[in-house]
């Protein structure tokens, strides 16, 4: 049936509904990534978002057991043009649009999403709904609306649990994981324990580490309690340390940076990312609304390793004095080019070059 | 910044046009010679393709000889060159370079630098069983070759690897064919025929794949080692049926991220492993239920599917590829101002769909008594391809079909209900051109999507659309006139000429009914960032949304349409037609815009027009472009009668492109066909030479031709060049001719655009830009005085246009011989002594 996409400047793009036929408020943004629709829509990291996708068919991959990044969409709309109606899932006839209805995600097909995109893109993000009628009353609704910034403790998990390997053991500090990460340790064999981001440096110490890794998440990092900050300015000093998205974020607050907004959200995986070593040019998924501020970086605590060299927006950063670093975009490649994976070789050198040195 | 030193270039062209090997090199060439004046080289270019566009350009020293190593040598040694340039040639100019290199003598002096690839590694790829265990070697996942060269080593084989095989040659002596051998009893046949395509008689032999999903990737790399992917597609008709006979679709549509991000991977290791400095294909066998990927073909320089990902991502993959060759590093590459400052670093991104529909020349054959087998199956039968542009991937299918000007009812579920049940499957089995309509005939009998999809090794998603668009069409058809139909059926792409014979009305009602409801065509623009930045958008295709985002280009604006498809006949000189008009008018300082649907040509190179509509080019869908255009000419080949009639029809300035509607009649073996060549301004004729064409080869008579008083007296409104054809039983060359007389025993035809590209190479003398300037009356003084002795130009020809090897035994298995001269999928040349006099 038809429904209709408010934004908050009271744009008014009509669509037919999929999905769940529900109501939702969120903050829409746009993604041009033409793969990994079912790696997107279940990363935590879009918690409270809703999502056009510039990729015009989306659904004809199907719904897959291994793309899950998190067993429970936190999306709140998903916008596309058109649907494909496919299942690969062998026990249920399960395809994207059962998905969304199995959890109560309302999407909006048949719409002009390129439209939409160029508008988004001078507009920046703003609040949105999915209505059936885009009257008034609705448009009231979406100005009154508040939106969350409680997204990470809506996500992170509120107890410690464990995903045993043999390997080295590494501590993630979870701020809204995505599997990928614990996919990425678990092909090091690491013994992971996951901890809520309210543990404290006792908690973290007395597992006696050989990593540590500040995960990815939604939101703004400010919005956390300082606490995190004080956790991570202990850690870094006491265990290699690997902070990913939002954990990079944190990384840089904790070392006194600060983070600006970016003058246009990026949701994809074009753009060439320098390693400022090595000249190296690759790509890897990001999504970002905020990046560290140049500027604001203390040149005697840290440095910029990588580069977007679209915006030049700063894409990692290392400490210094001690073995810990950090990285704005995804190097789990869930979805995304495999190349960003050279992050966690790095991570397991240092951790390898810690053991050595501390036993 | 390019590392490169280089004074004195040689481009090596790719030669004759063939299966496979359409003007995309031409277009390559065309494109990037310009570019490489801004490094401070000589250029140099050597092709014999009479059709060849580069040939013409002035931004090198063009060499129109024969692509022999003895040339290629010669011109080496004449030019000084120093560098050499083999991979904007494709696999031929490689091969040909490869056979250079290991003939070169001491006495020759140094071997000149290879741009894009090292000699070393430009030999392993012409060698596939070393390519392959290289691969191997280097854990890419690869399926085991064993080269064969005896009978008996190949029945050896047999033992070892399980049917069905794959059959190809090694060291093949044209463009590579494999062949799949399902039964034993056909072995023996496939063995012979591989050696025989062999140079040393060699074949390799592999495990066939067959019904895995044919996946292409194309990725660049540059010196340092940097890596980007540019595009990929992937064919819905399984392996088994050759890529280019298959529908292919991009972006692809049914691969996981998961599975596509391996194939990357893949594809920038083998970049690495040739420490390529250019552009690679890569193509790739998935197993849907195993998720296993093998690696089947790779292409380290431009080929079919380079260009293809150059229209349909709107990234300037030759341009880029250019620059990685001459050592430019990735973010140092700096791009004319037609392209977006940080465009070529940036991954290409799309927000649209587009649908590849090959080209048979199944048609062109029956029509002159040639019938041929049609089974598609891992040798290419088709000749070229048409690309339609969508939101979704019906929309992009209907239009890539609208643009292959095949009948558009047949493709309607109405058509199809004569094939029994058995016949239906059988042919689902063994797919002949027309197998997307069997596929709806089989959804609309109920066959359920599942059996189908593992009937026919294509995935659900395909029978899934399909059996929209036919729940669409039937549903269209029966509400006849409604507006909520027609809104729908637009948004899928069905054409109003499609509509109306669904409502049996006329297009123009369909049109008017649009209108008055405001069901009008949004036009997207094509850009590789897939709306994430304003670009600077040329390239446009329609669609049926909310924002349109063409305005129009001027108010003397010129609308040109192309060709289409690369066909067999003459329109396989196309492509070399628009282009050069779309030039002449550049020159005369006109706005063009262009029509087009074929990525094989130059028509649709960024920086040739104004603005390119990537669309079908019927009717209505001219139409709808000229209604925001309003331009104030429309050029149109005059092969398209029933176009220029409608658009005459409603009061359009048709200027018409002199061409025969049909393939032109050519002589037997016992006899010649003659021709009076002769140029109309639109006032006055003029006689331009004589030409005689036997079986396989056209000379120029050599003597001046005069005017016969009747056609002197006779009034040829339409400018262009035309021919007075007449046939005598011989078989002789001849030095003289007397036109017989011509009210009765001869006819008047255009000439064939082939010909004139040959005619205006060998006099120099550019006659399709002479005919663009006559349709518009834009004539010189100098070109009245040039046709005044225009006759006496071709005294010195010493080059005849002959029949290029083209083995069109081994593509089509036609019933009798196919005269190449005639259906001139692709001609060469040939100087001789003889000719001269």
């Amino acid at each position: 049936m038809k429904r209709h996409l408010i934004l908050e400047d009271g744009t008014v793009f009509e669509g037919l509904g999929f999905g769940a036929h529900a109501t939702t408020f969120g903050e829409i943004i746009f993604h041009t990534a033409m793969t990994g629709y079912q790696e997107i829509i279940t990363d935590p990291i879009y918690d409270g978002q809703m999502i056009v996708f510039a990729m015009p068919v989306i659904g004809a991959a199907g719904i897959h057991a291994e793309a899950y990044e998190s067993v429970k969409p936190a999306i709140r709309g998903m916008i596309v043009h058109d649907l494909a109606e496919v299942s690969v899932n062998r026990q249920r006839r399960m395809n994207l649009d059962r998905f969304l209805k199995q959890h109560n995600i309302p999407g909006l097909y048949q719409v002009d999403t390129r439209k939409l995109i160029r508008h988004l893109r001078e507009t920046g993000p703003q609040k949105a709904t999915i209505v059936d009628f885009a009257d008034d009353h609705a448009v009231d609704q979406l100005v009154a609306t508040v939106l969350t910034n409680k997204q990470v403790q809506n996500t992170a998990t509120l107890k410690p649990y464990a995903n045993p390997g043999r390997g080295r053991h590494i501590v993630v500090i979870d701020f809204g994981l995505k599997h990928g990460i614990l996919r990425m340790l678990g092909d090091y064999d690491a013994n992971v324990s996951v901890l809520p981001y309210t543990t404290s440096v006792d908690e973290v110490l007395t597992l006696d580490p050989d990593g540590i890794i500040l995960s990815t998440g939604p939101g703004d990092p400010r919005s956390l309690p300082d606490s995190v900050l004080t956790l991570i300015r202990v850690l870094q000093t006491k265990a290699p340390l690997l902070g990913i998205g939002l954990g990079h974020e944190l990384f840089a607050l904790a070392n006194d940076a600060t983070l600006a907004p970016l003058s246009s959200e990026h949701h994809g995986m074009n753009h060439p990312i320098q390693e400022i070593i090595s000249r190296q040019i690759f790509f890897a998924m990001q999504g970002q609304g905020y990046a560290v501020d140049n500027d604001s970086i203390d040149r005697k605590k840290l440095f910029v390793t990588y580069r977007d060299l679209v915006d030049g927006a700063v894409q990692g950063l290392r400490h210094r004095e001690y073995p810990a670093f950090s990285v704005q975009f995804f190097p789990d490649a869930a979805p995304g080019p495999l190349e960003a994976t050279a992050v966690f070789a790095d991570f397991f050198e240092t951790v390898e070059d810690y053991v050595e040195h501390h036993s | 910044m390019s590392n490169i030193t280089a004074n004195n270039v040689l481009f090596i062209g790719a030669g004759a046009n063939d299966f496979g090997r359409e003007a995309e090199y031409d277009a390559a060439i065309y494109q990037v010679m310009p570019e490489l004046r801004g490094h401070g080289v000589n250029v140099y270019l050597i092709d014999e393709n009479p059709y060849s566009l580069s040939l013409e350009s002035l931004a090198a020293t063009a060499i129109w000889k024969p692509l022999t190593v003895e040339n290629i040598k010669a011109v080496i040694k004449q030019y000084q060159i120093d560098t050499v340039l083999p991979l904007f040639g494709g696999e031929r100019a490689l091969r040909l370079w490869s056979q250079t290199v290991q003939a070169w003598s001491h006495g020759d002096g140094p071997v000149p630098q290879t741009l894009g690839l090292t000699i070393d590694m430009l030999l392993r790829v012409n060698n596939v069983a070393v390519l392959t265990s290289m691969m191997a070697d280097a854990g890419l996942p690869v399926i085991t070759n064993h080269v064969a060269k005896a009978q008996e080593d190949a029945n050896e084989l047999l033992r070892e690897i399980k049917l069905p095989l794959m059959v190809r040659a090694l060291h093949p002596n044209q463009a590579n064919t494999r062949q799949i051998v399902e039964r034993l009893d056909e072995f023996e046949t496939a063995v012979k025929s591989a050696k025989s395509q062999s140079m040393t008689q060699e074949i390799v032999i592999s495990r066939a794949i067959n019904g895995m999903k044919e996946i292409s990737l194309e990725v660049l790399r540059d010196f340092r080692g940097n890596k980007m992917q540019i595009g990929a597609s992937e064919d819905m008709d399984p392996i088994g049926i050759h890529t280019a006979d298959s529908l292919s679709v991009s972006p692809t549509l049914t691969l996981s991220d998961q599975i596509l991000e391996k194939m990357r991977f893949y594809a920038f290791q083998v970049a690495d492993l040739l420490e390529l400095r250019g552009v690679l294909h890569v193509q790739f066998a998935v197993d849907d239920l195993t998720n296993a990927i093998y690696i089947i073909k790779i292409s380290p320089y431009i080929d079919q599917m380079a260009s293809r990902m150059a229209l349909v991502t709107g990234y300037p993959v030759m341009l880029v590829a250019i620059n990685l060759a001459m050592g430019v590093a990735l973010e140092e590459i700096v791009l004319s101002h037609d392209f977006g400052k940080k465009m070529a670093m940036m991954e290409p991104m799309m927000d649209h769909v587009t649908v590849k529909l090959p080209i048979f020349p199944f048609g062109e054959l029956e029509q002159a008594g040639v019938s041929v087998n049609r089974q598609l199956n891992s040798i290419q039968k088709s000749v070229g391809s048409t690309i339609g542009f969508g939101r979704t991937f019906i929309e992009a299918l209907e239009k890539a079909i609208r643009s292959a000007h095949f009948n558009n009812a047949s493709f309607s579920p109405t058509n199809m209900s004569h094939s029994s049940d058995d016949a239906l499957i059988q042919q689902l089995i063994h797919p002949e051109d027309n197998r997307v309509l069997l596929l709806v005939e089989a959804i609309k009998r109920g066959y359920e999507i599942d059996e189908l999809a593992e009937l026919t090794n294509i995935d659900e998603f395909f029978f899934y659309q399909l059996r929209h668009l036919l729940k669409l069409e039937l549903e269209v058809e029966q509400q006849v006139e409604s507006v909520e139909a027609l809104r729908r059926a637009k948004k899928y792409g069905l054409s109003d000429g499609l509509l109306a014979r669904f409502w049996r009305t006329n297009f123009k009602n369909i049109a008017t009914l649009a209108h008055e409801n405001h069901i009008e065509p949004t036009f997207k623009a094509l850009e590789p960032s897939a709306g994430e930045f304003p670009e600077n958008a040329r390239q446009y295709y329609s669609t049926y949304e909310e924002e349109n985002e063409s305005l129009p280009v001027s108010e003397d604006t010129v609308l040109v349409i192309g060709s289409g498809a690369f066909r067999m006949g003459d329109a396989a000189a196309g492509g070399y037609a628009t282009t050069i008009v779309l030039s002449e008018l550049r020159r005369l300082q006109y706005h063009t815009v262009i029509m087009n649907n074929n990525a094989s040509d130059a028509t649709l190179l960024q920086n040739l027009a104004d603005k390119q509509y990537l669309e079908p080019l019927e009717i209505s869908d001219v139409m709808k472009v000229v209604a925001l255009e309003k331009p104030i000419a429309i050029i149109v080949p005059g092969n398209r009668r029933k176009l220029i009639d409608a658009l005459a029809d409603l009061k359009q300035n048709v200027l018409i492109l002199p061409k025969e509607k049909h393939v032109p009649n050519g002589p037997d073996d016992t006899e010649t066909e003659f021709a009076l060549n002769v140029f109309s301004d639109g006032h006055n004729i003029y006689p331009i030479n004589i030409t005689q064409h036997m079986t396989g080869e056209l000379r120029i008579v050599p003597e001046i031709a005069q005017l016969p008083i009747q056609l002197a007296q006779t009034h040829l409104e339409n400018p262009g060049v035309y021919q007075v054809i007449w046939y005598q039983d011989t078989s002789e060359w001849v030095k003289h001719v007397d036109v017989p007389d011509i009210s009765h025993d001869t006819w008047l035809r255009p000439m064939p655009f082939g010909q004139m590209a040959f005619m205006s190479k060998v006099m120099q003398v550019q006659w399709l830009r002479m005919t663009v300037r006559a349709l518009l009356a834009r004539m010189t003084s100098q070109d009245s005085e040039l046709l005044t002795n225009v006759n006496k130009l071709t005294l010195q020809a010493d080059v005849a246009m002959i029949a290029s090897d083209i083995n069109y035994a081994l593509h089509l298995q036609p019933t009798q011989m196919i005269d190449g001269t005639r259906f001139e999928i692709g001609v060469g040349i040939k100087y001789d002594e003889q000719i001269k006099i």
